[in-house]
């Protein structure tokens, strides 16, 4: 038998800019200058998302934190800050920093150093997340965009290996990092270290997640891609002659909001697409002409006719058809939580993001409340998928 | 047309006869339509490679830094049979050109740097070189250009991507994407220059001509004085009604001006 998890994923976004600031700027991510964010306004966010995250803890929703910069997305600008704290509010669900950007930041040993420290602090309930970075990070952050998948795992194997190493101070002479001494205190709280996943829908990524059995996870991808991600990494374990993977190594991200009727839920629920429609407005140079963003052979599909990946239609409902919201009464996401797992081929860690766009504090504790409480029991012991 | 150097074969464009002269191109390869090619070409001999990652140059695995690039060159005028080679740099290459003549290139005998970028000027806080990677396109096609609107058909300079229009074939996109991811390979950071490049200018012993579009607005002519001012008994040449591009934009006057520097 199998069972799902649910988790709370919340960017803590930032939706107070005037419209006509918004409509004017070139880009809302990245370059819209920061005194359009008062800080009494973030202060009284971050309390909010807090208190929200307690509640999770009561009701025994996981939670995860994530990092971007610069924009009105996301005001968890450092994952592992966000986490340490996040740590020390909550005593029983699992957390999981999805992620650092470590292909942003200059040392690998720093961020084991700062992930132990919070496996420490939360006595072993930390997990750990992986995230490529979206091309506007990489100018927050100065960082390359070319090469950063290579520089990614790099910067994973020396995180395992800082993660992992008691026995005195070793040394890392790679192509992206060198560090002459490491050996951190203190070590992680779980042995040999914390979970680690990755976001992810490349294939080849895909696959080497799978021969390292690291937990993929899929950020709104659908049900196609989705379903060849997990594919793609079950192929991979079968052809390293490794076990078939349990659900518990899949996960998936959706928009979520779960009302006491359909139509709460969906009304409330056109509060989340702002995410799409609205916050992810950057300037060309930071979007489809940075470097490394695509594969010279996809440029002519990319550049012509100012050809955009933003969807179109983003009505709940439409969200819900592709398989990127789940939203309605409790049966209903019960549901769709279902048959996204039966047309995946298997998914064991379900995040939702509630919170989000202009869903406000009192309607994402309703909605967390009746996912654990009415949703969640309903994803236990389940059928294997067929 | 290829060309052996040490260990790589790299796409080359020759033409003409004469001094044998290597132009080392910038944000994309010599295109062998240009007009500046045909005029220099009438009196020497150009050697035009594309770079590792540009044009049909492959580029191999760890092939990744300006001194992967700089080393490169010294292969490429080794390769060369002539006994002494000219070397003419645009913007990026000019950048590799200064370090080949920094490095004390052997072979080297006259050098021209075209709006070159490579060294650090001004400030901590003032910047000497537009970015290439984050700046709007729209707005590097104008500091580019003392006019885009003479760019020539199917000649892409900087700011290439506000040009993009039905007339461009997805085998150019494809090209154009390939150097672009390139050049920001080598490049990204510092941006477009080596922080210790400006000191050690003094070491270059050739002739040297620095040439400047004199409406660049992506390295302004101001900096190329103080290029030139560091470069002991370097002349610098402004070329009016051009910008960062100056061999596109008055390709006659450009090819008058390398070629009596280097006949003299």
């Amino acid at each position: 038998m199998a069972s799902i998890e649910l988790w709370n994923h919340c960017e803590n976004p930032y939706p107070f800019v005037p419209a006509e600031v918004l409509d004017a700027a070139p880009a809302v991510r990245a370059s819209l200058p920061n005194r359009y964010c008062d800080p009494e306004i973030a202060a009284r966010l971050y309390d909010e998302v807090f208190d929200e995250y307690r509640l999770c803890d009561e009701l025994g929703l996981h939670i995860v934190t994530n990092e971007h910069h610069s924009g009105i997305n996301n005001l968890w600008a450092a994952s592992p800050v966000i986490t340490g704290i996040v740590a020390r509010l909550t005593h029983k669900v699992r957390i999981l920093s999805l992620g650092t950007l470590i292909t942003v930041r200059p040392d690998p040993v720093r961020v084991a150093t700062e992930y132990a420290t919070i496996d420490v602090l939360s006595r072993g309930r930390l997990d750990i997340g992986f995230v490529k970075s979206g091309a506007t990070e990489m100018v927050s952050g100065d960082a390359n965009p070319m090469r950063i998948r290579e520089r990614e795992w790099e910067a994973i194997d020396l995180i395992e290996k800082t993660l992992t190493s008691h026995d005195g101070p070793f040394s890392w002479e790679g192509k992206f990092f060198t560090h002459a001494h490491v050996n951190i205190w203190p070590r992680p709280y779980q042995q040999p270290r914390p979970e680690f996943w990755a976001a992810t829908s490349d294939l080849p990524t895909c696959a080497e997640l799978g021969r390292r059995s690291i937990i993929n996870t899929l950020l709104f991808g659908g049900y196609t891609r989705t379903k060849q991600a997990f594919a793609t990494y079950r192929q991979a374990r079968a052809d390293a002659g490794l076990t078939p993977p349990n659900e518990d190594r899949f996960s998936y991200m959706a928009f979520c909001y779960v009302g006491d009727t359909d139509e709460e839920a969906m009304r409330v629920g056109q509060k989340i697409p702002w995410f799409l429609t609205v916050s992810m407005k950057s300037m060309p140079q930071m979007s489809k002409f940075q470097p490394g963003q695509i594969a010279p052979e996809m440029a002519p599909a990319a550049w012509r006719g100012g050809a955009s990946k933003r969807p179109t239609d983003l009505s709940v409902a439409s969200l819900i058809a592709q398989g990127q919201m789940f939203a309605g009464n409790p049966d209903t996401v019960v549901r769709q939580i279902k048959e996204f797992r039966r047309r995946v081929g298997g998914v064991g860690r379900i995040i939702m993001m509630t919170r989000q766009g202009l869903v406000t504090h009192a309607e994402a504790k309703k909605s967390f409340t009746l996912a654990a409480r009415e949703v969640l029991p309903q994803l236990q012991d389940l059928e294997p998928v067929t | 047309m290829t060309l052996r150097a040490g260990t790589l074969e790299l796409e080359v464009l020759r033409r003409g006869s004469g001094q044998p002269t290597l132009l080392i191109h910038g944000v994309n390869p010599i295109s062998p339509r240009a007009a500046f090619v045909d005029f220099l070409a009438q009196n020497v001999e150009v050697i035009a490679p594309s770079h590792p990652g540009f044009g049909a140059s492959a580029r191999p695995q760890d092939f990744d830094t300006m001194y992967d690039l700089v080393n490169l060159y010294h292969d490429v005028l080794d390769a060369l049979p002539a006994p002494r080679i000219n070397v003419v740099g645009f913007g990026f290459g000019g950048w590799i050109a200064t370090e080949l003549a920094v490095a004390g290139a052997r072979k080297l005998d006259r050098l021209v740097l075209v709006d070159p970028v490579g060294i650090k000027i001004s400030g901590r806080e003032q910047r000497d070189i537009v970015h290439f990677f984050n700046t709007d396109p729209a707005e590097l096609n104008q500091r580019a250009w003392h006019d885009p609107a003479r760019r020539p058909n199917g000649i892409y300079g900087l700011g290439w991507q506000a040009t993009i229009d039905d007339t461009m074939s997805d085998a150019e996109m494809v090209s154009l994407a390939r150097n672009w991811d390139s050049l920001c390979l080598y490049a990204w950071k510092p941006h477009m220059y080596n922080p210790q490049l400006a000191f050690w200018l003094r070491r270059i012993a050739v002739p040297t001509l620095v040439l400047w579009g004199a409406s660049d607005r992506v390295v302004t002519p101001e900096y190329g004085h103080a290029y030139a001012q560091r470069v002991p008994g370097a002349t610098f040449r402004a070329i009016a009604a051009a910008g960062h591009h100056p061999e596109l934009e008055q390709p006659q006057e450009f090819a008058e001006a390398v070629v009596g520097f280097l006949t003299a």
